[in-house]
C-alpha cells in the first residue's frame, strides 16, 4: 500500500457555473472511460484492503473465524517480536537512510557536473541495480556475502582480513542488509535529485561566485534549497520503502540471525504464511499503514516547504 | 499388483457441484458492482458467510471440511502433483508403471522445491484452493495445520476406502493422518527414524569404535578426540539458522527422550527438563568447538559432505540416499547407526518425521488423484522402487519383505543400512503433537539455539523464553 500526500480535497464545486453548463447533461463518456481501471482498483486494491481490515478483528478459532474486536492490535502491543522489527526497521530508517540521502545527493552533484566525461553512462551505472528483480539481487548479494565460499571474504583474506561473518552474525547481518539497500536504491534517489538540479537556476551560482562564494558555499546556500522538493520526495520514498521492507532481508536472511533482520514485513508474512494467522497478520499490516501514515506527515511538516524559498 | 484394485468403483459417484467457488464468487462480485464497494461486501460476507472466503473453506471452493468424497472419473482425468527433489523425481518415475493399469489418468509431477512448497500450499489453501494441485506432498510438520487451519482444504480419503490401508503403515502413523480415526486426510508415505551417519575412516584413524557409544556424553569425548586427532569436527549445525530446519538436531535429541516441544493435549513443553538437557548437549559440544557452522542451510552441508568438515551427520533415514549420491567416492568410508542415547539406557529409536500423500479439498479429479496416491504408497513394489532410486524409507510396512532392505550395502562398507532402520521403525516410538502451531514453536526453538550457539546464552533461560513467548503468541498453556 502506498501513501498519497494529503492532498487538499478537490471536490469542492466551485459555485457560480454558468448555468448553461447546469442545463446540459454531463457525458457519461468519461466515466465510462475510467470505468475498467476503476472496477480493477476496486477489484484488486480496495476490496482486499477493507477485506484485510474484517480480517485483522477475527481470529481462526478450531477452523472457523471468530469476531474477537481489536484483541489482535492489543496482542501487537504486548509483542516482543512486533517491537523488534520495529527497531530493526527504525535502525535501517536512521542510519541507512540518511547515508544513502547523502550518497545520493554527493552522486547527483558530481553527475551534474560539466567536468565530467560520459555522464550519461555514468546515470545508466548507477541506475541500473533498480532495475534488478529485489529477489534476484537478494540471492546474488547473499552468495557474495556467504562467510566461506563468497566472493567478498574471498578478496578480503586476498588483504589478510579473516572471514566476516556476514550475514551469520546481529551486527554484520544489518550492515550487509544496510549495504544492499544501499547498491540497490542510491541511484534511483540520485537520479530523482539529479533532475531537480538541473533545474537550478545557473543565474543563482553565477551570482554566487560573483558574491565571493566557494565551491562548499555554493552547495550549502544554492544547491541545497533548490534540492529541497527533492530531498523531501526521496525522503518519505525511502520511508515508506524501508517501512516496508521485505524482499531483502527475506532472501538475504530470512530476518535471522535471531531476529536481528526481522522487519515489520517479514514478520507479517511469517504470520500469514507459516503461522496461517491471516487475522494477526492483517492487524500487523493495518499498524504499518498507520505508521507510514504518520511518518509520513511528519516528513511533510518538518521538510515541507514553508513558503520561504523559492 | 492385484492387491492394488483400487475399490473405487465401489465408491459413491457424488457429481453433485459442490460449493461451486464461481458462483460463490459471483455474488460478492456483484454485490461489488451493486455499488456497495468492497466494505460492503465484507459486511454481506459477515452477515451471511460469517468470513469464509478469506479462510479456504465455504465460498473458497471447498465444502466446509465435510470432506467430499469421490470426485470425478476414478479412471480419467489429469491430475498434477506437487512434491518437491528427490521425492518429485521418484514420483515422476512411477507415473509410467501407473499409466499401464490407469492409461485414462494423465499425471504431471511438479518440482515445487521445499520449503517453497509450503507457502505455496498455504496460499492456495488460504484463497479456498486456487490453484492447488491435485496430490499435494504434506511434512508431518505441516500436515496438523494445515488441517486445523484450513477445514476441508485437505480432501477426506475415507470415503474413497484409504481405510482399508488402515493396519499397513509402520506403528503410529495412523494416527497422524487420522486423529479422530473416522476422518482420513493423507496416507503416509515415508517414514524416517533418527540415524547417525559417520565417517568410519576418521573414527578409525583417532581409534575410537563408533558402535560402541552409547550414550552422547561418551560421543562428545569421541568428538574430542576426532578434532584433534583429524581436524574435522563433530557434527555442524545451521547456527544462525539460516534454514527453518535448523534445529533438526535438537529436535533428534528431544525425542530420543520421549519429549517434543507439546505434549499430547497440545500443552507448551519447550522448556521441559528433556530440552534443556538436548540444548545443553549442544552447547557442550559447542564450547568444546566440535560444531562446524553450516549457515546457508542445504547447500553449505553438502558442501561440508564433500569437504568432509564433519565426522558425524546426525541426520534421519532418508539422508544416506543423499550421501550416496553427493560423495560417490567415498563408498567405504561411511557407515551408519541408530543415534546414541541421551542417558545411558535410553532409546536409540525415534521416528522424527514423516511425510504423507494428501488430496486437495478443491480438486476435481479426486478419485484419479487418490488413484495414484493408492498406487504409489500402498503398492509394496512403488515403494521398493523409490527406495531404490533415492533411499527413502517407506512407512508401507509390506514394503519391507522386499530384499532391497536386507542387502548389504557397498556404499556403507558392506552394512545392511535398511535392517538399521527397519530396526527403529519397529520399536515403539511415543506419539508425537505437532500441533497446529509447530511452526511458530519451531521459529522459538531455532532462535533460542541460535542465542546458545552464537552468543553463548544459557540453554535454560532462552528456553524458557521461548516457552513464555510460544504461550503468548498462541494461547496455549505450560504443561506444568
Amino acid at each position: 500500500m502506498t501513501l498519497a500526500p494529503p492532498v487538499a480535497a478537490t471536490g469542492a464545486r466551485r459555485s457560480g457555473a454558468p448555468a448553461a453548463r447546469r442545463r446540459r447533461r454531463p457525458s457519461p463518456a468519461p466515466y465510462l472511460f475510467v470505468l475498467p481501471a476503476l472496477l480493477l482498483f476496486a477489484a484488486f486494491k480496495l476490496y482486499p484492503i477493507g477485506w484485510s481490515f474484517v480480517m485483522s478483528l477475527h481470529r481462526k478459532v478450531a477452523g472457523a473465524d471468530t469476531f474477537v474486536g481489536a484483541d489482535n492490535y492489543l496482542r501487537l502491543l504486548d509483542d516482543p517480536l512486533f517491537w523488534t522489527a520495529l527497531r530493526n526497521t527504525g535502525v535501517i530508517l536512521a542510519v541507512q537512510v540518511p547515508l544513502m540521502l547523502a550518497l545520493a545527493t554527493g552522486l547527483a552533484v558530481a553527475l551534474n557536473s560539466t567536468l565530467l566525461r560520459g555522464r550519461s553512462v555514468f546515470r545508466l551505472g548507477f541506475f541500473l541495480p533498480m532495475v534488478t528483480g529485489l529477489v534476484a539481487y537478494g540471492i546474488a548479494f547473499s552468495v557474495l556475502l556467504n562467510k566461506e565460499y563468497g566472493l567478498v571474504n574471498w578478496l578480503l583474506s586476498g588483504l589478510g582480513i579473516g572471514p566476516v561473518p556476514w550475514l551469520t552474525d546481529g551486527l554484520w547481518a544489518q550492515i550487509s542488509l544496510g549495504l544492499a539497500l544501499t547498491w540497490h536504491y542510491t541511484g534511483y534517489n540520485a537520479v530523482i535529485l539529479l533532475a531537480r538540479l538541473q533545474n537550478v537556476p545557473k543565474e543563482l551560482y553565477d551570482a554566487a561566485s560573483v558574491d565571493g562564494a566557494g565551491a562548499f558555499a555554493a552547495f550549502r546556500h544554492v544547491t541545497l534549497p533548490g534540492l529541497r522538493p527533492a530531498l523531501l520526495l526521496t525522503t518519505v520514498l525511502s520511508t515508506i520503502g524501508t517501512l516496508q521492507l521485505f524482499d531483502e532481508p527475506m532472501v538475504l536472511t530470512g530476518g535471522g540471525p535471531d531476529n536481528a533482520t526481522l522487519t515489520i514485513g517479514v514478520y507479517l508474512y511469517r504470520n500469514a504464511f507459516s503461522y496461517f494467522d491471516f487475522g494477526y497478520a492483517s492487524a500487523l499490516a493495518y499498524a504499518l499503514t498507520v505508521l507510514i501514515g504518520l511518518l509520513g506527515l511528519l516528513q511533510f511538516r518538518l521538510l515541507g516547504d514553508k513558503g520561504s524559498t523559492s | 499388483m492385484a492387491d492394488v484394485e483400487t475399490n473405487n468403483s465401489t465408491a459413491p459417484q457424488d457429481r453433485s457441484p459442490q460449493g461451486r467457488s464461481p458462483q460463490g464468487r459471483l455474488e460478492r462480485r456483484s454485490v461489488l458492482r451493486l455499488g456497495g464497494g468492497a466494505m460492503a461486501a465484507g459486511l454481506a460476507a459477515f452477515g451471511s458467510l460469517g468470513l469464509t472466503g478469506c479462510s479456504g473453506d465455504g465460498a473458497g471452493g471447498l465444502d466446509g471440511g465435510s470432506g467430499s468424497g469421490a470426485k470425478g472419473d476414478p479412471k480419467k482425468g489429469k491430475i498434477s502433483v506437487w512434491s518437491w527433489q528427490g521425492p518429485a523425481a521418484e514420483l515422476k518415475a512411477l507415473v509410467p508403471e501407473f499409466n499401464k493399469t490407469h492409461p485414462g489418468i494423465e499425471v504431471t509431477v511438479e518440482d515445487i522445491g521445499n520449503p517453497a512448497i509450503w507457502d505455496k500450499i498455504t496460499a492456495g489453501m488460504a484463497a479456498g484452493g486456487q490453484g492447488l494441485a491435485d496430490v499435494l506432498h504434506i511434512g508431518v510438520d505441516y500436515l496438523p495445520g494445515y488441517v486445523e487451519r484450513f477445514p476441508g482444504g485437505l480432501a477426506d480419503l475415507a470415503p474413497l476406502g484409504a481405510a482399508t490401508h488402515k493396519d499397513a503403515f509402520a506403528a503410529g502413523l495412523w494416527g497422524t493422518v487420522s486423529p479422530d480415526g473416522k476422518k482420513v486426510n493423507a496416507l503416509p508415505w515415508e517414514a524416517n527414524s533418527a540415524g547417525f551417519y559417520y565417517r568410519a575412516d576418521l573414527f578409525e584413524k583417532t581409534g575410537v569404535d563408533a558402535d560402541a557409544l552409547q550414550t552422547w556424553d561418551e560421543t562428545i569425548e569421541a568428538g574430542k578426540k576426532i578434532k584433534a586427532k583429524t581436524g574435522a569436527h563433530l557434527l555442524g549445525i545451521d547456527k544462525p539458522a539460516s534454514q527453518p530446519d535448523a534445529a533438526n538436531f535438537f529436535q533428534t535429541l528431544l525425542q530420543l527422550q520421549g519429549a517434543f516441544y507439546f505434549d499430547l493435549e497440545g500443552r507448551i513443553t519447550l522448556d521441559s527438563p528433556e530440552a534443556v538437557r538436548a540444548l545443553t548437549l549442544i552447547k557442550t559440544m559447542n564450547d568444546a568447538g566440535l560444531v562446524s557452522d553450516l549457515a546457508g542451510g542445504w547447500n553449505a552441508l553438502m558442501s561440508s559432505l564433500k569437504k568432509g568438515t564433519n565426522a558425524v551427520v546426525p541426520y534421519p533415514t532418508w539422508f544416506g540416499g543423499i550421501i550416496e549420491e553427493q560423495v560417490p567416492a567415498e563408498s567405504g568410508k561411511w557407515k551408519v547407526r541408530l543415534p546414541p542415547a541421551v542417558r545411558r539406557g535410553g532409546t536409540t529409536a525415534a521416528t522424527v518425521n514423516s511425510t504423507h500423500l494428501a488430496v486437495s479439498g478443491s480438486s476435481q479429479h479426486q478419485s484419479a488423484a487418490w488413484a495414484f496416491v493408492e498406487f504409489a504408497l500402498t503398492r509394496p513394489a512403488s515403494q521398493v522402487k523409490i527406495y531404490r532410486g533415492k533411499g527413502i524409507a517407506p512407512a508401507l510396512m509390506k514394503a519391507y519383505d522386499d530384499n532391497v532392505f536386507h542387502e548389504p550395502s557397498t556404499f556403507f562398507s558392506g552394512q545392511r543400512k535398511g535392517e538399521v532402520f527397519l530396526a527403529a521403525l519397529k520399536a515403539q516410538s511415543p506419539a508425537v503433537n505437532y500441533t497446529s502451531d509447530y511452526a511458530r514453536a519451531l521459529k522459538l526453538v531455532t532462535d533460542a539455539q541460535s542465542k546458545v550457539l552464537l552468543k553463548g546464552a544459557e540453554p535454560a533461560k532462552v528456553l524458557a523464553e521461548a516457552a513464555a513467548d510460544l504461550a503468548r503468541q498462541t494461547g496455549r498453556k505450560a504443561a506444568k
